[in-house]
C-alpha cells in the first residue's frame, strides 16, 4: 500500500457520501479521472476508506471580491491572496460498506496498485476483463459478468459519425474478447466464440486481418499496458453480397476487397423455409393496414405449396400439395410443367405469386393466400413485394446453396454497405433469425454468439413496429440467457427502441452531440461527463457498467489491423505471387 | 461661491474631512519653513524601494461583561479581540502576501480588584486588563490601544527589512522611518494662504513637508499627498497626510516623503470596490478583511466566552 498524500478534504463545505471536495497540496495536482482514497476514523466502526474519481478541478484566489482584483493580485502585486486549487471527487465505493462522508481534514490519496483496484471494484469484479487504459496508463476493466449473459448482457455505444469511434471500439472490445491473453478470463466462451460483424458503411472492416501501417510505437504501448499482443485478427472470414448484374460470374460486391471474400445469397428454397418474406417488409409503415397479415398468410402458403425442382437446385415451383399424399410435398422433387412460373430468384417468386394473388383474368384473388382482406391491401403487398425484388432480388437465386456459415471464422464480416437500405434490412433480420434460431434450438448458452451492429437505429427504430425490430428486442430480451450477445451502435441513443437499450448492461459513448448529450438515455452520466462527451477526442470513451455506480473515461489504443485499404502492410500480409 | 459635494466614502465611515475638531489649528507649533518657504506642489520620486510592508490591525467587541460586586455593585467590562499583521508588497516579483499576524484577546475590566477572566476555550486565549474608569468609551480605548502597541510592534520589527506604511497616525515616534497614513483629517495644520497649495496638488504630487511639535520628544515631519482625483470630487479629493518620526535627518524625511507621493497611487482604491476609497489603500483592504477572519467567528467565541464564565455552575449542577 502506497500513500501519496495530494490534498485534504475540504472542510468549508459539506462533504457527502456521493461526492467531496479537495484541497489540494501546493506541490501536487489531481486532474479529471484520477483515483483517490481518504481514510475516515468512524466511531465504533473503525477506519472506513472512501474511494473517488475526480470529476472536475478548480482554482481560484481567496481573497480576492471583486474579479479586477485578479489584476490587482496577479499583475500589479498591490494585493495579497492565496491560490487554492481544488478536485471535485465523485464516490465510486466505501469500504467497508458503511455509508457515512469522509472526515473534513482529513488526507487524500491517490488510489494507486490495490487501492486503485479497489476504487475500480476490481477486486470484486468476477472476471474483469480490460477494455481500456485510465489516464494513469493502466489498464481499466469492465466485469465480463455483465456482459457474457451470466448476470447482464450486451453492450449499447453511442457517439457522433466521423470520428470513428464506436465501430473502432467495438472492434477493440472484440479483440480483447478473443485475445490469446485473455482465455483465462472470458473462460469457457472463448472457445468457439462466434462474432457475426455488420459492415455497413465504407469498407473500414474488410481489412481486420492486414496489419497496418500507420501502427506505432505509442500504439504498441498501449497494446502493453494492456497485456494483449497487438496483431490483426487471427480468425476473420469475409462475406459479401453477390455484384448485381454480373452475369453468370459471381462476384463479391465489395470495391477495394475482393480476395478472400466469399459471396453469399439465400436460393429460393431457403428464403420460403427461413420464412425470409417477413424481412422483404422492414419499413415501420408496412405494420400500418393489414399488409402483414397477407404477409403471414403467403408465407404459410408458400411453405405448403413450394416444391422442389429436379435437375435445379435451389428452385421450386408452387403447386397445390392437397392431391398429395399427407397434403405436403416434403423432399419431392417435380419436373416444372410447361408454362408453369418457375421460380429461381426473387423477382421469378413474385409472378409466381402474381397467379394466386393479382390472376391475370382478372378474377378474384385466392382467398386461401389472401385472407380476404381488402383487393387495395392486395395490391399494395404486391407493389412492396414488386419494390423489394427490385432491391435485393440478386440475393436470392437458384443454384448450389450459398448460405453465410458462421462457423468458419472467430468474426464473420458481413459486408452490406453496397446494399439498398431495404437489403441491408433483410441481410441483418435473415442472418439474426438465423442466429438466433440456432441458439433457441440447442438452448445452450455457450458457445457465445456475439453480434456487432452500426447503426442500430435503422434496424431497431423507437418509432413503428417491425419484425426486425421485434427480433431485436426480443434478442435484447432473451438473447442474455441464450449466449446472443448484442453490442449495438448508434448515432443518437435516444432514436433507438428503448428496450434495446435498457437492456444493455454495459453502455459506452464516445463524443456525443451537445443536444443529443443532454437527453435522457445519458442519464447515466455524471453531468461533469455529459458536458466533456461534447469535447471526447477519438479513441476516448465513457464507459458504464453495473459494477460501478460512477461512469468512467478510458482511451483504447490505435488499431493494429488496417481500417481501410491505405493502411493495410502489404509487405506483411499474404504473398501476391503465393501459388504462382 | 463655495460648492457643494457629495463624499464618495460610504456615510457609516464618517467623512474624509472629519468636522470633530472643525479643522480647527493643531495645538502646539507647526513649522512649515521645515523644507521650504516656498510653498508649492512638489513633484513625487520614485526611489524602486522593492519592499514596501503596509501595517494595520482591526479590532472587535466579542461581549460585553458586568462584574458584580457584592459590595461595589456591578461595573462593566468587555472582552475584545484584535489582530494586527502586515502586506509585505514585494514590487520586484510583484506579489503581495499577509505576514506577521498577531491576534490577542482581551478582557477589559473597569472595577474590581484583581479578577481574572476565567480560562476560555479558545486559541489564542483571553488575557484580563483593566480601563480607568468605568465609561464604555475608556473601555474599548483600552483595547484599542494595546491594538495600536501591537501595530507599533509590528512596524518595527518590518522596518529593518522593508519601507513601512502604518495606517493611522504615529503612535511612537522612535528613529525608524516608518510612515503614517492618516485617511481622515481632524486636524488643519496649515493655515491659509500656504493651505491652498493641498488643493492644488495633482495625484502624484505632496505638499512640502511641515513640522508638528517640533522641538519636542514627539517631533514629526508630515506632509500631504494626493492619491486620485475622483470625478465629481472636491480641491480635498483624494488627499491624505503622511507623517514619519521627526527625529530623522531631514533629507532623508524628504526622499520617503517624495516616495510615498509617487508609490501610494499606485495601490490607491477605487471607487467602486471599496466604501472609503480611494484613501484605504487596497493592501490595507485585503489585509483587513484577512485580519477579521483570522479573528475566528465571533459568535464560536461568544459561546466559548458564556461557557467559561458558566463553567462553575454547570459543574455545581452536575454534582
Amino acid at each position: 500500500m502506497s500513500v501519496e498524500q495530494v490534498g485534504r478534504v475540504l472542510g468549508s463545505q459539506h462533504s457527502s457520501t456521493s461526492a467531496f471536495r479537495v484541497v489540494l497540496d501546493d506541490d501536487d495536482f489531481l486532474q479529471l479521472d484520477d483515483l483517490v482514497v481518504v481514510r475516515t476514523q468512524v466511531p465504533k466502526a473503525g477506519e472506513v476508506r472512501t474511494y473517488g474519481v475526480v470529476t472536475e478541478a478548480e482554482a481560484v484566489y481567496e481573497g480576492a471580491s471583486y474579479e479586477s482584483d485578479t489584476h490587482r493580485i496577479a499583475e500589479l502585486g498591490i494585493m495579497p491572496a492565496a491560490k487554492v486549487r481544488t478536485a471535485q471527487v465523485q464516490v465510486t465505493r466505501v469500504d467497508p460498506e458503511v455509508w457515512v462522508s469522509p472526515d473534513p481534514g482529513e488526507t487524500v490519496e491517490r488510489a494507486v496498485g490495490d487501492e486503485r483496484a479497489k476504487a475500480l471494484y476490481v477486486d470484486e469484479m468476477g472476471r474483469p476483463l480490460a477494455v481500456g487504459i485510465g489516464r494513469d496508463e493502466l489498464p481499466v476493466h469492465v466485469d465480463l459478468d455483465f456482459f457474457d449473459g451470466r448476470k447482464g448482457g450486451h453492450m449499447s455505444i453511442s457517439g457522433i459519425s466521423g470520428v470513428a469511434t464506436k465501430t473502432s471500439f467495438a472492434l477493440f472490445f472484440l479483440r480483447m474478447l478473443s485475445a490469446r491473453e485473455h482465455t483465462a478470463i472470458v473462460g469457457e466462451g472463448a472457445s468457439n466464440m462466434r462474432v457475426l460483424v455488420f459492415n455497413v458503411k465504407g469498407e473500414d472492416l474488410l481489412w481486420l486481418d492486414r496489419p497496418n501501417t500507420r501502427f506505432d510505437d505509442e500504439a504498441r504501448e498501449g497494446w502493453a499496458a494492456l497485456g494483449v499482443e497487438p496483431a490483426p485478427f487471427p480468425s476473420v472470414a469475409f462475406w459479401a453480397p453477390p455484384k448485381r448484374r454480373s452475369g453468370d460470374v459471381i462476384v463479391p460486391d465489395t470495391g477495394g476487397r475482393l480476395d478472400g471474400i466469399e459471396v453469399f445469397s439465400w436460393t429460393p428454397r431457403e428464403f420460403i423455409d427461413d420464412d425470409l418474406l417477413q424481412f422483404c417488409f422492414t419499413d415501420a409503415n408496412d405494420a400500418k393496414n393489414q399488409i402483414p397479415f397477407i404477409r403471414e398468410r403467403v408465407q404459410t402458403q408458400l411453405k405448403r405449396f413450394a416444391v422442389n425442382v429436379a435437375g435445379r437446385p435451389g428452385a421450386v415451383v408452387l403447386r397445390d400439395p392437397s392431391q398429395t399424399p399427407g397434403g405436403r410435398w416434403g423432399a419431392q422433387e417435380v419436373a416444372a410443367g410447361p408454362g408453369e412460373p418457375l421460380v429461381e430468384d426473387l423477382p421469378s417468386l413474385v409472378t409466381a405469386l402474381a397467379v394466386f394473388l393479382e390472376p391475370d383474368d382478372g378474377s378474384e384473388p385466392d382467398p386461401a393466400w389472401t385472407g380476404r382482406v381488402m383487393p387495395s391491401t392486395v395490391s399494395a403487398f404486391m407493389r412492396r413485394l414488386h419494390a423489394a425484388a427490385s432491391r435485393l432480388g440478386h440475393l436470392v437465386r437458384s443454384g448450389e446453396t450459398r448460405r453465410l456459415h458462421r462457423g468458419g471464422a472467430t468474426v464473420t464480416v458481413v459486408a452490406i454497405q453496397s446494399l439498398h437500405e431495404q437489403a441491408q434490412r433483410f441481410v441483418v433480420g435473415a442472418l439474426l433469425a438465423e442466429t438466433f434460431r440456432e441458439k433457441e434450438e440447442t438452448g445452450q448458452r455457450l458457445p457465445l454468439s456475439v453480434i456487432v451492429l452500426d447503426e442500430l437505429n435503422k434496424y431497431a427504430p423507437r418509432e413503428g413496429t417491425g419484425p426486425l425490430k421485434d427480433m431485436l428486442i426480443d434478442i435484447a430480451q432473451r438473447g442474455r440467457s441464450l449466449g446472443v450477445l448484442l453490442v449495438g451502435a448508434q448515432q443518437t441513443a435516444s432514436r433507438v427502441a428503448s428496450e434495446v437499450l435498457e437492456n444493455a448492461a454495459i453502455r459506452v459513448s464516445g463524443r456525443l452531440d451537445a443536444a443529443e448529450a443532454e437527453r435522457a438515455e445519458y442519464g447515466w452520466m455524471l453531468p461533469s461527463t455529459r458536458a466533456r462527451a461534447r469535447l471526447l477526442k477519438p479513441g476516448t470513451m465513457v464507459i458504464s457498467q453495473p459494477a460501478i455506480p460512477v461512469p468512467l473515461v478510458v482511451t483504447f489504443p490505435f488499431p493494429p489491423w488496417a481500417t481501410r485499404k491505405e493502411e493495410v502492410d502489404e509487405a506483411a500480409g499474404p504473398d501476391p505471387f503465393e501459388g504462382l | 461661491m463655495a460648492r457643494i459635494f457629495v463624499e464618495g466614502w460610504d456615510p457609516d465611515y464618517g467623512t474624509p474631512l472629519d468636522q470633530d475638531d472643525a479643522l480647527s489649528p493643531a495645538e502646539g507649533s507647526v513649522d512649515t519653513s521645515v523644507e521650504t518657504d516656498d510653498w508649492a506642489p512638489i513633484e513625487g520620486c520614485d526611489d524602486g524601494v522593492d519592499r514596501i510592508a503596509f501595517v494595520d490591525g482591526v479590532r472587535r467587541i466579542d461581549a460585553r461583561l458586568t462584574l458584580d460586586d457584592p459590595e461595589q455593585g456591578p461595573t462593566p467590562g468587555l472582552v475584545g479581540t484584535f489582530a494586527v499583521g502586515a502586506v509585505v508588497w514585494d514590487r520586484e516579483t510583484r506579489r503581495s502576501e499577509v505576514t506577521d499576524v498577531r491576534i490577542e484577546r482581551w478582557a477589559v475590566l473597569a472595577g474590581g480588584s484583581g479578577e481574572q477572566m476565567p480560562a476560555v476555550d479558545l486559541e489564542p486565549g483571553v488575557s484580563t486588563t483593566r480601563a480607568p474608569g468605568d465609561d464604555p468609551n475608556l473601555l474599548t480605548m483600552a483595547l484599542h490601544s494595546k491594538m495600536r502597541d501591537a501595530e507599533g510592534e509590528c512596524a518595527e520589527s518590518l522596518s529593518a527589512e522593508c519601507a513601512v506604511v502604518a495606517d493611522g497616525p504615529l503612535k511612537k515616534i522612535r528613529e525608524h522611518a516608518t510612515v503614517g497614513y492618516v485617511k481622515t483629517h481632524r486636524v488643519t495644520y496649515v493655515e491659509p494662504p500656504l493651505g491652498g497649495v493641498i488643493a492644488e496638488l495633482a495625484p502624484g504630487q505632496r505638499s512640502p513637508m511641515f513640522c508638528i511639535a517640533a522641538q519636542t520628544p514627539y517631533a514629526r515631519y508630515s506632509w500631504y499627498l494626493r492619491l486620485a482625483m475622483l470625478q465629481g470630487g472636491h480641491s480635498w479629493t483624494g488627499i491624505v497626510r503622511c507623517e514619519t518620526s521627526g527625529h530623522l535627518a531631514r533629507d532623508e524625511a524628504s526622499a520617503i516623503a517624495d516616495r510615498t507621493a509617487a508609490v501610494l497611487p499606485l495601490v490607491a482604491s477605487e471607487p467602486h470596490v471599496d466604501p472609503r476609497a480611494p484613501q484605504n489603500l487596497v493592501p490595507i483592504g485585503a489585509l483587513e478583511r484577512e485580519l477579521r477572519h483570522r479573528m475566528g467567528d465571533r459568535g464560536l467565541v461568544y459561546r466559548a466566552l458564556r461557557h467559561a464564565v458558566m463553567k462553575p455552575e454547570i459543574q455545581q449542577e452536575a454534582s
